[in-house]
């Protein structure tokens, strides 16, 4: 469905030099700086797939986003969606995606909901019984109802979203581009947006690519990732594979019976030898209750838990998996070589 | 066909928009009756101006005072249209590339141009429309016109094709902030110039006077029909150049506007 190979985007950026002499200074002498915001990435996904793109802010999210939407026109490579370039015939590519950007909106600011309907009917060349099936479905979907005659600057920002994902569906698009769907949203309305996208995944049978930062978006939607960083691809794969092979990250929670006992632990010292690296070992401490999380390639749970268990009492102990957005925290901060 | 149907398509969107514009309207009514009495009270300023001047002089250059009524008249009507119908152009080069705004035009099946043209109407440029029909009638009740019918067809041209001039140039001028994001103000300069069509160019110098005919000719949207008009002096100059700027213009100004979206770099988000 989407073939994107050695996708490249650079920018020219002017280099300012600081103050206000600077200013005038690169008015005449202008240095240029070639910033590669994507660089040589390259990743294919099957129709009816949804992909969670992620990816630390400044990664290159978006611009891979507006590259594959027509919006941006890459440096160098190529990306091919549906059999179609999007830079080369963007009228006629356009009306088999849907795009939505969290960040901004896509409605008129003052028509009512149902008037931007009718536009975008009228934009995207839909014929009378398509819209009405599709309306019904989206209504169905993401309950539009109650505020489908308001407009738009007078929806809350959840109502919005909503408003804007079913805008991206009215022309039934075979692939939908959803770039944070569910920034600042609460965590009803983005569980509900969840639900949504993944029916309409089912039941239309849409590729979805979903960028997000929210880790709960990516495990209750996605069975694969593609994260970058400064502009590469860093891992590519499913996220089961991600959680076997970076999830050796354990979290040792207890209570100790008094906080001086807890002071006394030294996890750090009596952990020296085994070759620590940075974030293999981390303890925050807060009075009498105690957080451990390290790694068990280094650090059995055995011996955590005895060492732990010799030095004081505790009144509770447990010990928890390392969740998605541990992982992807540590990825972040080390970046994946042999992905 | 093609151009057929997307010029249907293109009176459809322009129809949708133009009613919710109305409605937009009546919610806000002050708005809009401040805005087109803002303008009107624009026109009214240059023309006591004008006619202060003519209290101590017979005639500018030759051209009488309701002559000149009639030239200045003439001017506010291309330039309105433009208003009311062109007028988000000037908000491509201030904010809309400036902030990644675009995007949303370059995700849809039509054309942007058309798109963010169509987005919305000026309707304050109603005041200047108004004060340019009454310039007009005010003058041609004074100055005798050698009329014959097949003037109404050509000034009708010479309105639509100045319409053209103006909007043209604002299609090449916003483009620019593809490169520069921003280009509001070199928008504002030029077109600022059009304040020279208002008046008989054989008032200013030789090199005002080419520059409104030749670089940036604004001259055609206003004074050389409006003399073919009032004098009947040389048709196909006056009336074909208006017609022969505005399609040049028209056609620079979308090799530039394609050349820049090829250059849009949006906004980071």
């Amino acid at each position: 469905m989407i073939q994107v190979e050695n996708l490249e985007k650079y920018f020219k950026k002017t280099i300012k030099q600081p103050g206000f002499l600077g200013s005038v200074k690169s008015l005449f002498h202008s240095q240029k700086e070639i910033v590669k915001a994507v660089d040589d990435i390259s990743f294919h996904v099957d129709k009816g797939e949804i992909l969670g793109f992620i990816g630390p802010n400044g990664a290159g999210k978006s611009t891979v986003i507006k590259m594959l939407t027509g919006i941006l026109t890459p440096t160098g490579g190529s990306c091919v969606i549906n059999g179609q370039n999007p830079q080369k015939n963007r009228k006629k590519y356009v009306k088999e995606i849907g795009v939505v950007f969290g960040q901004r909106t896509q409605l008129w600011w003052d028509l009512p909901l149902t008037e931007t309907y009718t536009v975008l009917k009228e934009i995207y060349e839909i014929d009378d019984a398509q819209f009405k099936k599709q309306m019904a479905f989206l209504n169905e979907v993401l309950e539009l109802d109650p505020f489908i005659t308001s407009p738009v600057r007078t929806l809350s920002l959840g109502q919005r979203m909503r408003a804007d994902i079913a805008a991206s569906l009215l022309h039934n698009p075979k692939v939908l581009f959803l770039d944070e769907p569910t920034i600042g949203l609460d965590v009803v309305v983005k569980d509900n947006i969840r639900k949504a996208i993944a029916k309409i995944n089912q039941e239309e049978g849409t590729t979805v690519i979903l960028t997000t930062h929210d880790l709960e978006d990516i495990s209750s939607l996605c069975k694969r990732i593609v994260m970058i960083d400064h502009g590469k691809k860093v891992y590519d794969g499913s996220l089961y594979n991600l959680k076997q092979k970076y999830g050796q990250m354990r979290e040792l929670n207890f209570e100790a019976v008094d906080s001086e006992s807890a002071a006394t632990l030294d996890y750090a010292n009596t952990f020296a030898a085994n070759a620590l690296e940075e974030g293999d070992l981390t303890v925050t401490t807060e009075g009498a209750m105690v957080s451990v999380g390290f790694n068990t390639d280094k650090i059995s749970v055995e011996k955590m838990l005895n060492y732990t268990l010799s030095k004081i009492h505790v009144k509770d102990i447990n010990v928890k998996d390392a969740d998605i957005e541990e992982i992807i925290r540590r990825l972040y901060k080390s970046g994946v070589e042999d992905a | 066909m093609h151009i057929f149907k997307e010029t249907r398509r293109a009176f459809r969107l322009f129809r949708i928009f133009a009613a919710q514009h109305l409605k937009k309207l009546m919610e806000y009514k002050v708005d809009f009756i401040t805005g087109a009495v803002s303008f009107l009270l624009d026109q009214l300023v240059n023309i006591a101006f004008l006619t202060i001047i003519f209290t101590g002089v017979d005639n500018l250059k030759g051209w009488s005072y309701y002559e000149i009524l009639f030239i200045y008249g003439f001017s506010l009507l291309p330039k309105g249209l433009d208003h009311l119908f062109c007028d988000n152009l000037w908000n491509v080069g201030y904010n809309i590339i400036r902030k990644g705004e675009f995007d949303k035009y370059l995700t849809r099946p039509i054309s942007p141009l058309l798109h963010v043209t169509v987005e919305m109407f000026q309707v304050d440029s109603l005041g200047e429309l108004i004060v340019g029909i009454a310039l007009i009638a005010t003058s041609v009740a004074h100055v005798n016109l050698p009329f014959v019918w097949y003037d109404i067809p050509l000034a009708i041209i010479a309105v639509l094709f100045g319409m053209l001039i103006y909007t043209s140039i604002k299609i090449i001028l916003a483009s620019i902030a593809f490169w520069t994001k921003q280009s509001g103000h070199i928008i504002n300069m030029i077109y600022g110039m059009n304040d020279f069509a208002k008046y008989p160019v054989e008032i200013y110098s030789k090199a005002v006077r080419n520059g409104i005919t030749y670089i940036i000719p604004f001259a055609f949207t206003a004074f050389y029909p409006a003399s073919y008009l009032l004098r009947h002096t040389d048709p196909l100059f006056s009336i074909g150049g208006t017609v022969i700027a505005g399609c040049a213009l028209f056609v620079i100004g979308l090799i530039v506007w394609h050349r820049g979206l090829n250059a849009y770099e949006s906004a980071g988000s």
